[in-house]
């Protein structure tokens, strides 16, 4: 048998070489599509030399606005001998990283517009949509949901008795029901009719997908051995997590190498988001959007249904972390 | 099924996006029955007021071009015979014919136009 609370410190120490990986990648972005790229902005000859050179640096720095939350809350973990906490660090420090992400890009982006080229491409005039009606069922297989809920009422019916062992499959559920919730934001996600968006789509859905059946096998793994986890187990574990991470980082470079290929497009702002969205958050019933691109950021609209779900579904979060 | 939206069209954003589906309908592309997306996905899309759509959608349904149901979304409707009067759309052909000859295309021209516009 191994101590869970020794396979969490196990798990975290591997998120860590993980996340190693992830900073290298994410420090080699924006200069991703060429030397005259700062993301997707095109930038004037020797940006690098000049602004860029600090522009960069700024963002290499907010990139570690992650590890800079981490460590401390990791040393009083270790300190205070809470190591179970260190699940609770991983969940959010997965949360932390997209988000800190996609503010950082879209930050850089808008403090080198200034300095983009002046022959740099100017909102387009058109946009194509697509008329095929989008939902979450039409990316979704119906006969891997069948076995995904078969599996789930299956390992929930045979260890009904496990009482003690509740709090884990709760967990897992509520986990499970939180990538769904993912999947339906990622298809209703705005995006150019383009192969590269709509191969970027079915990647995000993919994983979520792929998530949800380790989740699921989890869950199977834990009925049939609903006690402290053997050796075994753990070492299955982290070898499926290693491979799962090796197969995403292949499918992502082949996405970014498909995304570096295609030219960038800046939509027209035909809702004016620039100017109804000046807060963090903002109320806007007439808007379709989840995330506004307002002036200053992003901007959640709490009007939108997916940010109420959202909302509700990080308040359940903390509401399980205490009954857990 | 596409649809193409041009930021410098004059016509408002509600009346390009019923134009189009009326055109795909006439072009057959978009048959009896063909599910729409809902007003909320091409708003979406398109990153427009969701009032935009709806108006696009509702000018559709008057023209009894679609059907709307409340929670199953916009289904094009069957091809019947219009209401409007044959004088009524014989108005805007003679509109549509005089723009084209005041812009100064020959009469020929605007024949090889229609003909190519039909197919």
């Amino acid at each position: 048998m191994m101590d869970p609370v020794r396979a969490v410190v196990i798990f975290y120490a591997l998120f860590w070489v993980i996340r190693l990986n992830g900073c290298v990648r994410r420090g080699r972005q924006p200069r991703l599509r060429g030397a005259d790229w700062f993301f997707n902005v095109h930038v004037q000859p020797g940006f690098y030399d000049g602004p860029g050179k600090q522009l960069l640096r700024w963002y290499w720095m907010r990139m570690m606005i992650p590890f800079a939350v981490d460590i401390p809350i990791a040393i009083w973990i270790f300190a205070s001998g809470r190591l179970a906490l260190l699940g609770w660090l991983i969940i959010g420090l997965c949360a932390l990283i997209h988000a800190n992400h996609l503010i950082s890009v879209d930050l850089a982006e808008r403090q080198a517009r200034p300095f983009a080229a002046p022959d740099a491409e100017p909102p387009v005039a058109s946009i194509t949509l697509s008329l095929t009606p989008r939902r979450l069922r039409d990316y979704s297989n119906g006969k891997i949901e069948l076995v995904l809920i078969i599996t789930t009422a299956c390992a929930i019916v045979f260890a009904h008795d496990h009482r003690a062992g509740w709090k884990a499959a709760a967990f897992l559920i509520y986990m499970h029901l939180g990538f769904v919730y993912a999947k339906s934001a990622i298809v209703a996600w705005r995006t150019d009719h383009t192969e590269v968006h709509e191969a970027r789509r079915r990647y995000y859905l993919a994983s979520c997908d792929w998530y949800r059946a380790l989740l699921t096998a989890q869950l199977v793994a834990w009925s049939l051995h609903p006690g402290p986890s053997t050796k075994v187990d753990v070492a299955v574990w982290l070898a499926i997590t290693v491979v799962s991470t090796v197969i995403v980082e292949i499918k992502r470079k082949q996405l970014a190498r498909l995304s570096a290929r295609a030219k960038p497009v800046t939509l027209p702002d035909l809702l004016r988001q620039s100017e109804i969205a000046r807060w963090p958050v903002c109320y806007q019933p007439s808007a379709p959007l989840l995330m506004l691109k307002g002036a200053r950021g992003y901007s959640i609209n709490l009007a939108n249904t997916f940010a109420l779900v959202g909302i509700a579904y990080v308040t359940g979060f903390v509401v399980l972390g205490r009954v857990l | 099924m596409l649809l193409t939206i041009d930021t410098s069209d004059p016509r408002p954003i509600y009346q390009q996006v019923a134009d189009g589906i009326k055109e795909l309908i006439a072009r057959g592309k978009l048959a009896e029955g063909t599910p729409l997306p809902p007003v909320r996905q091409v708003a979406a899309d398109l990153g427009v007021n969701l009032n935009t759509i709806a108006a696009a959608y509702r000018a559709l349904q008057d023209d009894g071009l679609i059907v709307i149901k409340h929670g199953s979304g916009a289904v094009v409707a069957s091809r019947t015979p219009t209401e409007r009067s044959p004088d009524e759309l014989l108005r805007q052909l003679r509109a549509a014919l005089t723009e084209l000859v005041l812009a100064g295309f020959s009469a020929r021209k605007i024949l090889t136009i229609v003909a190519r516009e039909l197919k």
